[in-house]
């Protein structure tokens, strides 16, 4: 008899245990599935930066902000140094002053 | 007042004396009663046995059907990428508006805020909504992300968002016809974006969920099909090459008031492509009212007659055959020949001029009568092996071959006349493909759109003393008495040929519309780039190619060799001979 109780016990316990696990098993995917939107999010955020980046540092905008607001015009070999390396690795190297 | 217990009434039944307990229950009733029981339980078992065994699929199936959904993962479109990896074309996320008509209460306050959000006039917005019949209807695709969530802040019943992808394109108008661009289904429709639609398009993906009630996903049903992103594509146009070529053929087609224009610079040690501009052009980003000639990419997919920008090629096959050396004279007086009944004359007169100075001062005589002496045969075989009358190997939509009849068709005055650019057609592309042959020291060399950091070997078409031979002519041409010293850049050496073609008109050509090439190289030593211009009907006046072409190619030389950092080869300061020589067109 009290042998049957212990075992009506472990079956209610382990029963319990079951619910409660396969709930801990949803609510954790479910945090998954929110973890993985929102890393799907940054990344198209990211995206939308670089592409804002890439706006900002287009050439087109890059001289007309030049030209107007530094008062700056085109580099030309006139105004620009050659300059070699000393090393054994060198390369011509440009520098525009 | 207490009364004996066995004097109160009596209160409850003595069941103990039922005379029901007295007859005996007839056995077959507690039988019945299992009976039935166990029949229950038989009818319990075997339906569960029909539910889990034979009718298992059916099941199964109904239950996936109100609870399992299957979620498409939408592949992220590849980016386009420059040679330096800058980015020419992005995908990035957008969302479509869209609405169930029956939900939306048509009166509802904030609608006329949401029409205005959207930039659309509130009775288009009412009208789309006035169809109750369907139960989707799309208000706007592709919203700019902060607008979408000002859209959804607003939260009126019945309209939604959908998550979608839109592209961009950071560099605007200045590569848009390299570029191309997609349709709201993602799906290429000019430029790159078409050529390579399937490589950048990459694979959906999908997942097979169980959602709960409150629309969650709760579970997956099978494994994840994961979305193959397409791969990015790294072209070889340089941004900055692209964008000057652009600029100084806008100023120039701006400057002529001609009607169109086009550049395109190649790399002769690779075969890539750096730059290929085209005005008028378009903004990718915003579509709306958009032209044929805003979208034509006219350095490929239009053909010309090419004018005197083909004469390097005869002077080249001349010298191949032996028939003459850069200085052998050639009499020109008094400017014109007459073959077949047709006379062919020069704008300036020469006198005798030598193989090099027909080049330098653009000689239709002179060019006439170095091929008279060659078979047409081997004219067009030159011309064929120069890319002339085939497309170009670029996978790009709509490239054209040109037109290059057979040689056998050809009557005296059409050979004479092909010799210095008329009655053949060719792209400008195709020009600047050909003038590789000088570049290479006789190799035509095979263009990519790709980026590669290889040297390629070309196809030999001549000779390479008699490339280099003809290279020094075209330097020439951009020297004191040649015909583009306009071409002439700060710091480099150059040589090109120009080319003033009238344009056909009917059966004819007309007399006052002109198109202005100069296709050259640069630095004459040792060539790291071709460029070819071409403006379209200049109408300020002036319209020989080394006067509106030109400028254009010495200022395109001069930034792509800086950017590529090759080292000036003249002194800084160069004399700049400002007296041309008007050529003949």
């Amino acid at each position: 008899m009290r042998l049957n109780l212990m075992l009506l016990a472990a079956v209610l316990a382990s029963a319990f245990y079951l619910v409660h696990v396969q709930y801990e098993s949803r609510r954790l995917y479910t945090a998954i599935d929110r973890a993985q939107a929102q890393s799907l999010r940054l990344a198209a955020d990211h995206e939308q930066l670089q592409v804002h980046k890439r706006e900002g540092a287009a050439s087109a905008r890059v001289q007309k902000l030049a030209l107007s607001q530094l008062q700056m015009h085109p580099v030309n070999p006139a105004i620009t140094q050659y300059v070699v390396l000393p090393k054994a690795d060198a390369q011509p190297q440009e520098g525009a002053r | 007042m207490n009364e004996p217990a066995d004097q109160r009434p009596s209160r409850s039944i003595n069941y103990g004396a039922s005379p029901l307990l007295a007859s005996k229950t007839p056995v077959w009733r507690s039988k019945f009663i299992v009976a039935a029981l166990a029949l229950a339980f038989a009818g319990l078992a075997g339906r569960a046995i029909y539910v889990q065994v034979f009718g298992n699929e059916f099941f199964q199936r109904q239950g996936e059907v109100r609870f399992a959904r299957t979620l498409e993962l939408p592949a992220n479109r590849g980016r386009i990428l420059d040679r330096n990896g800058l980015l020419l074309a992005s995908s990035v996320v957008a969302q479509s508006i869209w609405a169930i008509p029956e939900d939306v209460d048509k009166n509802h306050p904030k609608l006329r805020e949401l029409a205005k959000l959207l930039d659309m006039p509130l009775a288009d917005l009412k009208k789309r909504l006035a169809n109750e019949d369907k139960t989707f209807v799309w208000i706007q695709r592709q919203v700019d992300e902060p607008v979408a969530k000002q859209i959804a802040a607003l939260d009126i019943k019945g309209i939604y968002q959908r998550r979608e992808y839109k592209r961009q394109y950071p560099e605007g108008e200045a590569a848009a016809h390299v570029v191309g661009f997609t349709n709201v289904e993602d799906r290429g429709q000019e430029g790159v974006e078409l050529a390579f639609n399937q490589q950048l398009a990459g694979k959906n993906g999908s997942r097979r969920v169980i959602k709960d009630r409150m629309g969650r996903v709760v579970e997956d049903v099978r494994d994840v099909i994961p979305p193959v992103d397409g791969p990015d594509l790294q072209l070889s146009i340089d941004s900055k090459v692209q964008f000057f070529a652009y600029e100084k053929l806008r100023e120039a087609v701006q400057q002529h008031k001609a009607r169109a224009g086009s550049a395109v610079v190649l790399d002769v040690q690779t075969g890539e492509v750096l730059a290929l501009a085209n005005y008028p052009s378009y903004n990718p980003n915003k579509r709306i009212h958009l032209s044929g000639e805003q979208l034509r990419n006219r350095a490929l997919t239009d053909s010309f007659e090419p004018g005197s920008t083909m004469k390097p090629f005869i002077a080249a096959l001349a010298l191949e055959k032996g028939m003459v050396k850069p200085g052998t004279p050639i009499h020109t007086a008094p400017g014109r020949i007459t073959i077949g009944g047709s006379t062919i004359s020069d704008s300036h007169p020469n006198d005798v001029l030598t193989v090099a100075e027909v080049i330098q001062k653009s000689s239709n005589v002179g060019t006439v009568k170095l091929a008279m002496q060659m078979s047409p045969r081997e004219m067009w075989e030159t011309y064929a092996q120069a890319g002339f009358g085939q497309k170009p190997a670029l996978p790009f939509p709509g490239a054209v071959s040109g037109r290059l009849r057979p040689y056998k068709t050809w009557r005296p005055i059409e050979q004479a006349t092909m010799s210095y650019g008329y009655g053949l057609s060719a792209s400008l592309f195709q020009m600047a493909q050909a003038y590789t042959v000088f570049a290479r020291d006789g190799e035509l060399v095979p263009v990519t759109l790709r980026k590669t950091d290889t040297p390629v070997s070309g196809v030999r078409v001549f000779s390479p003393q008699h490339a280099v031979a003809v290279r020094k002519m075209l330097h020439l041409a951009t020297g004191p008495g040649g015909t583009a010293p306009r071409a002439q850049t700060m710091g480099y050496s150059v040589g090109g040929k120009t080319g003033t073609a009238r344009k056909q008109e009917g059966k004819g050509y007309a007399s006052n519309r002109y198109r202005s090439w100069f296709v050259g190289l640069a630095p004459v030593e040792q060539p790291r780039i071709v460029v070819a211009v071409m403006v379209d009907e200049p109408a300020n006046g002036v319209f020989y190619g080394g006067l509106v072409a030109a400028p254009v190619f010495s200022q395109t030389v001069q930034q792509t060799l800086r950017i590529l950092g090759v080292q000036p080869d003249m002194s800084v300061k160069p004399l700049i001979v400002t007296e041309a020589v008007e050529e003949s067109f």
